[in-house]
């Protein structure tokens, strides 16, 4: 059994783990929910400063009235999202670990945090920034997240 | 109910129907659609009802958010309609079988006539054209209204699979 395979059956037979795992169907359901819910929150922002980085809403608005509120969505969606998937993970750790499209769901979810952070957070804070930078970084950025999602939804028919 | 579940499984066995169904990668190409198109569609209403509320965009006025969220809200839901039509298509039969379902549908109905009397009529109302410091209670109202039942037609839709059948 390799190392990675130890770590999982650990955290499978752990308390936490097996109590979710043994418990009604429904728990399961409604960690999905809560899932589903705090990333239409947190994609929902992002397309909200995007839109305004972009230009296409709210060219007449400061930034800051559109980022500032956004930025605290955007945070709270990613810390529910996180949470909940964590515990689904902890839940069925080996289902997931082996799963194509989760593998490629948490590459693209680095890399989206990773442009996010560095091109996106570049373009908001420079005061004129070059319009093929912003609509260069935007989009992908944007693209890695709808990746992200579309990742997710499609680890249950692999 | 008989006829409407032999209905369904007509509609299933259509051509259309048959081949989303069957193939490997139409149904998962189609659910991730159905998915970002409601985080862009349901994602925004839910921004919007937070300002409705008051508890956040407090800075921008309310018609600006209305009026330019308003083509990416439509675009969303264009997605969410036609990818949702084709799920329908391809597992009509199996998704009546659930009581989620025609809960989704009830809901989805009650959220769009909360949506269709907040643009027709309350938005319209001389006190809703200002910066929106103070709105009124009507706005707050239909806002918390939309977040209950869009948040509503999100649970039982995602409660389709694990409520399988009505006993």
């Amino acid at each position: 059994m390799s190392s990675a395979d130890s770590i999982l059956t650990q955290l499978q037979t752990s308390a936490l783990g097996h109590a979710i795992s043994k418990s009604h169907h429904l728990v399961g359901a409604g960690l999905q929910i809560v899932h589903v819910v705090a990333f239409m929150l947190l994609l929902a922002s992002l397309v909200l400063i995007s839109l305004r980085l972009l230009g296409l809403a709210f060219r007449h608005q400061p930034l800051q009235h559109v980022a500032r509120d956004a930025t605290r969505l955007i945070w709270l969606g990613l810390a529910l999202t996180i949470i909940s998937g964590s515990l689904m993970f902890i839940a069925s750790p080996k289902l997931y670990f082996h799963n194509s499209a989760f593998a490629l769901k948490m590459l693209l979810l680095l890399a989206a945090v990773f442009v996010q952070l560095t091109l996106v957070r570049k373009v908001a804070h420079s005061t004129m920034p070059h319009a093929v930078f912003t609509r260069a970084s935007v989009s992908i950025a944007l693209l890695l997240w709808f990746g992200v999602a579309f990742a997710g939804r499609i680890i249950g028919f692999i | 109910m008989s006829a409407i579940l032999a209905l369904a499984e007509k509609i299933e066995q259509t051509p259309i129907g048959a081949a989303i169904a069957e193939s490997r990668y139409a149904f998962p190409i189609i659910e991730g659609v159905h998915l970002i198109g409601l985080a862009v569609s349901v994602g925004l209403i839910f921004i919007t009802d937070l300002r409705l509320i008051g508890l956040l965009f407090r800075q921008v006025p309310v018609q600006d958010i209305l009026r330019q969220l308003r083509p990416f809200v439509l675009a969303g839901f264009m997605a969410v309609f036609v990818s949702g039509g084709l799920l329908f298509w391809a597992e009509a039969a199996t998704v009546l079988a659930s009581p989620a379902f025609p809960f989704k549908m009830v809901f989805i109905a009650f959220a769009g006539c909360n949506a269709l009397y907040f643009e027709l009529v309350i938005a319209r109302r001389a006190d809703m054209q200002g910066p929106g410091d103070v709105l009124p209670r009507a706005a707050k109202l239909a806002g918390s209204a939309s977040l209950v039942l869009w948040s509503l037609v999100i649970i039982f839709g995602r409660l389709i699979p694990y409520l399988p059948r009505w006993s």
